[in-house]
C-alpha cells in the first residue's frame, strides 16, 4: 500500500472521529502555538531592542575622549580639558582603512520663534558630508551644502517634528525666516526626524545648521564631536577602535585617549538574556507538547482496541505486520501534524494580535513553521510506536474473534 | 495441499491445551469440501492452519508440493493474500468503506496499481450480482448483499482456495441458498472451496465431507453430486 493511501485512510479515520481527534490534537495545538508564539515574541523583542539601542549608530560610531588619571589621582577629582578638534583630524581619520566618512558636528541650543510660536530647539551643526554619511531623508527643500558652511550662511533645516509644531497646515515653508536667539535665519529644508516617536523628548523638534554658523553665533568650536562611518557595518567596532587609536596617536595625547563605545558586547549580553528567557519559557511550552503526545498515545491505544477486528481482517486479507504498524504510525503522525499545522495557524494569529497591541513585531518565520510541523510529526511517530506495535502484533485469529 | 500429522497445542507449560491430535489430510485442486464437527472439535483451528492464519505446532504442510515450514509473519501474510480467499460468518466488511473499496482491499496489499484494482473489483462485484451497489456502504446493504461483497473480496486476487467459515450462519435460509449456489458456481469454475459448518444442509452442497471430533478426523466421505 502506498504511503499516500495510508495517509488517506488515516485522514478518513481521523475525520470519522472529529470531536475525539480535535480534543486529542488540542494538546499538540496548544503546545505548538505556545512554543511558536514565545519564540516569535522573543525574536521580535530582540530585534526591537537591538534596533532601538543601536539604530542611530548602525554603521556610525562616535569617538570619545577619555582622560587617563595620573598616578595617585582620583578620576572624580581630575581636571581635564578635551583636546581641540580640527579639520586636520578629520583628514587623518578619513585615511584610516575601513572608514567611509567622517562626520564632524557641534552643538547649539536656543529658543526659536516663528510668528507667535516659540519652542526650545536642539541644534546640531553639520557639514555637507553629514547628509551622505547619515541616512537623512529630506522631505522638503535642500540639504546644507559646502557653500553654506564656508560662507557662514545663516540657513537652517528643521525636522518634521518642528515643522508640525511651527508650521502646522502651511504648505510652502521653504524660504521662510525663523528667529533663533533673536537672530533671523532662512529655512532651506525639512528632514524626516530619525528619532523613533517614543524617544522624542524634545517636543519642539530638532534642527540642523552649518557648523561654521554655530561656531560663529554660539562661540563654540567648529568641531566638537567626531564620528566615523564604516564601509562595513559588521566591522564597525573594530574600525571604530582603529580610528580612535589613530586619532590618539596623531594628536600625540599623553593624559587621555580616544575611544569608542563597544556595542557588540552589549548586543551579545542582550542576546544571551533573551535567548535564556526564550529557552526557559519555550521549554515550559515544550512540556505541553509532551503532555499532548501522551494524549495522542492514549487515544491511539483506544483506536487500536476499537479496531481490533479491522486489524484482524486486514491481516487475513494479506496485510503484513509492517503494513499495520505503518498504518497506525501514519495515523498518529497525521493527527499530530494536523495539530501542529492548526497550532501554527493559531500562532500566526497570536503574533498578529501581539504585534498590534505591543510595540514588537513578532513574526512566525518559515523555519519555525517547518520545525513546528516536523516536530509535531516526530511526536506523532514517537507516541505512535507503542499503539502501532500493539496493533501489528495482534494475531489475526484473536483479532477476528474479538467482540 | 497436503497436511500430515498436524498437531496444534495452545498455551504452554501446565496450561497446555491440545486441540489437534495429528491430522492427515490431502486436498486436491477443485474440490468442494465441507468440514463438520461439533464446537470444540478443532475445525476452526484446522481452518486457521489451512488458511495460513495460524501455524501448526508439529507436522508438515505442503502447498503445491512445496513444504511450508515455520514461516514468518510476512510470508504468512503473502500466502494468505495470494492463495486464500476468506469468507466469514460476520462478513467483516470495513464499515467506512463502500463495497468497491472493500473488494479492492486485498489488491492493495498485493501491490496492484489503482486503475487495475478498481477494474478487477468492479468485475468481481458484477460477478456476484452487485454491479449496481458499488458505492453503497456496508450498512446500506442487506445480509446477503454483504456476504456477496465479502465473496467478491475473497475472489478478487484470484486465490486457488476459498475458505468460508460458517458463511451462511448469519443469513436466512433463502439467502443461504443463494450464497451456496454462488459457492457451487465458484467450484464449478475450478476453485477449491472449503466450508466450515455445522449445518447438514450446507454440507450437502459439498462433494467431500470431513468430520472432526476431539481433534481427529473421524469421517472423510466423498460423493459425486
Amino acid at each position: 500500500m502506498s504511503l499516500l493511501e495510508s495517509f488517506k485512510v488515516a485522514l478518513s479515520s481521523i475525520w470519522s472521529h472529529k470531536i475525539r481527534s480535535i480534543l486529542t490534537m488540542l494538546g499538540i495545538i496548544i503546545g505548538v502555538a505556545a512554543v511558536i508564539i514565545i519564540v516569535a515574541i522573543g525574536q521580535g523583542a530582540k530585534s526591537k531592542m537591538t534596533e532601538e539601542l543601536f539604530s542611530l549608530e548602525k554603521n556610525a560610531v562616535d569617538l570619545w575622549y577619555q582622560p587617563i588619571p595620573k598616578e595617585g589621582e582620583e578620576e572624580s577629582e581630575m581636571f581635564w580639558m578635551e583636546p581641540e578638534l580640527t579639520s586636520e583630524d578629520v583628514d587623518t581619520l578619513s585615511q584610516v582603512p575601513g572608514v567611509k566618512a567622517v562626520i564632524a558636528t557641534n552643538q547649539g541650543w536656543g529658543p526659536m520663534t516663528y510668528n507667535d510660536k516659540q519652542g526650545d530647539m536642539e541644534i546640531t551643526g553639520v557639514g555637507p558630508e553629514f547628509f551622505s554619511a547619515r541616512d537623512i531623508h529630506i522631505v522638503e527643500g535642500r540639504p546644507i551644502n559646502a557653500r553654506d558652511n564656508d560662507g557662514r550662511n545663516r540657513v537652517v533645516m528643521i525636522d518634521t517634528v518642528a515643522r508640525d509644531k511651527f508650521f502646522q497646515g502651511k504648505d510652502d515653508i521653504i524660504g521662510e525666516i525663523v528667529e533663533l536667539n533673536g537672530n533671523p535665519y532662512k529655512l532651506i529644508g525639512v528632514y524626516e526626524s530619525p528619532i523613533p516617536e517614543q524617544y522624542r523628548y524634545n517636543e519642539s523638534g530638532e534642527m540642523l545648521m552649518p557648523r561654521g554658523v554655530i561656531s560663529m553665533m554660539f562661540g563654540n568650536l567648529e568641531i566638537e564631536r567626531l564620528a566615523i562611518v564604516a564601509d562595513d557595518p559588521e566591522r564597525i567596532s573594530e574600525i571604530g577602535r582603529s580610528a580612535a587609536d589613530t586619532l590618539t596617536r596623531a594628536k600625540k595625547l599623553e593624559d587621555g585617549i580616544y575611544t569608542v563605545n563597544d556595542f557588540s558586547e552589549y548586543e551579545q549580553e542582550l542576546d544571551t538574556v533573551i535567548n535564556i528567557m526564550t529557552l526557559v519559557i519555550g521549554s515550559i511550552a515544550g512540556i505541553s507538547l509532551l503532555v499532548g503526545g501522551i494524549g495522542v498515545m492514549n487515544i491511539m491505544l483506544v483506536s487500536v482496541t476499537e479496531r481490533t477486528r479491522e486489524i484482524g481482517l486486514r491481516k487475513a486479507l494479506g496485510a503484513t505486520r509492517g503494513r499495520i504498524l505503518l498504518q497506525f504510525l501514519i495515523e498518529s503522525m497525521t493527527l499530530t501534524s494536523l495539530g501542529g499545522m492548526i497550532g501554527i495557524g493559531l500562532a500566526t494569529l497570536g503574533t498578529i494580535i501581539v504585534s498590534n497591541f505591543a510595540p514588537i513585531s513578532a513574526t512566525v518565520s518559515p523555519l519555525i513553521v517547518i520545525i513546528g510541523v516536523g516536530f509535531s510529526a516526530f511526536i506523532g511517530i514517537i507516541f505512535g510506536i507503542l499503539p502501532a506495535n500493539k496493533a501489528s502484533k495482534l494475531s489475526p485469529i484473536d483479532a477476528l474473534r474479538y467482540e | 495441499m497436503k497436511l500430515s500429522k498436524i498437531t496444534k497445542v495452545y498455551g504452554n507449560g501446565a496450561l497446555e491445551v491440545p486441540v489437534l491430535h495429528g491430522i492427515d489430510l490431502t486436498i486436491e485442486d477443485g474440490e468442494f469440501i465441507a468440514i463438520m464437527g461439533p464446537s470444540g472439535s478443532g475445525k476452526s483451528t484446522l481452518m486457521n492452519i489451512i488458511g495460513f492464519l495460524d501455524t501448526a505446532t508439529s507436522g508438515t504442510f505442503e502447498l503445491n508440493n512445496e513444504e511450508i515450514g515455520l514461516v514468518k509473519d510476512k510470508k504468512l501474510a503473502k500466502l494468505r493474500n495470494e492463495h486464500i480467499g476468506f469468507v466469514f460468518q460476520q462478513f467483516f466488511l470495513l464499515p467506512r468503506h463502500n463495497a468497491l473499496k472493500n473488494v479492492e482491499s486485498p489488491l492493495i496489499y498485493a501491490g496492484i496499481p489503482k486503475r487495475e484494482r478498481i477494474q478487477r473489483a468492479k468485475e468481481m462485484l458484477d460477478k456476484v450480482g452487485l454491479g449496481d451497489r458499488m458505492k453503497h456502504l456496508p450498512n446500506q446493504l442487506s445480509g446477503g448483499q454483504k456476504q456477496r461483497v465479502a465473496i467478491a473480496r475473497a475472489l478478487v486476487n484470484n486465490p486457488s482456495i476459498v475458505l468460508a467459515d460458517e458463511p451462511t450462519g448469519a443469513l436466512d435460509s433463502k439467502t443461504s441458498e443463494q450464497i451456496m449456489e454462488l459457492m457451487v458456481q465458484l467450484n464449478n469454475e475450478g476453485r477449491t472451496v472449503i466450508i466450515v459448518t455445522h449445518e447438514e444442509e450446507i454440507a450437502a452442497y459439498a462433494n467431500r465431507v470431513i468430520t472432526l471430533k476431539d481433534g481427529l478426523i473421524t469421517d472423510d466421505q466423498r460423493r459425486n453430486l
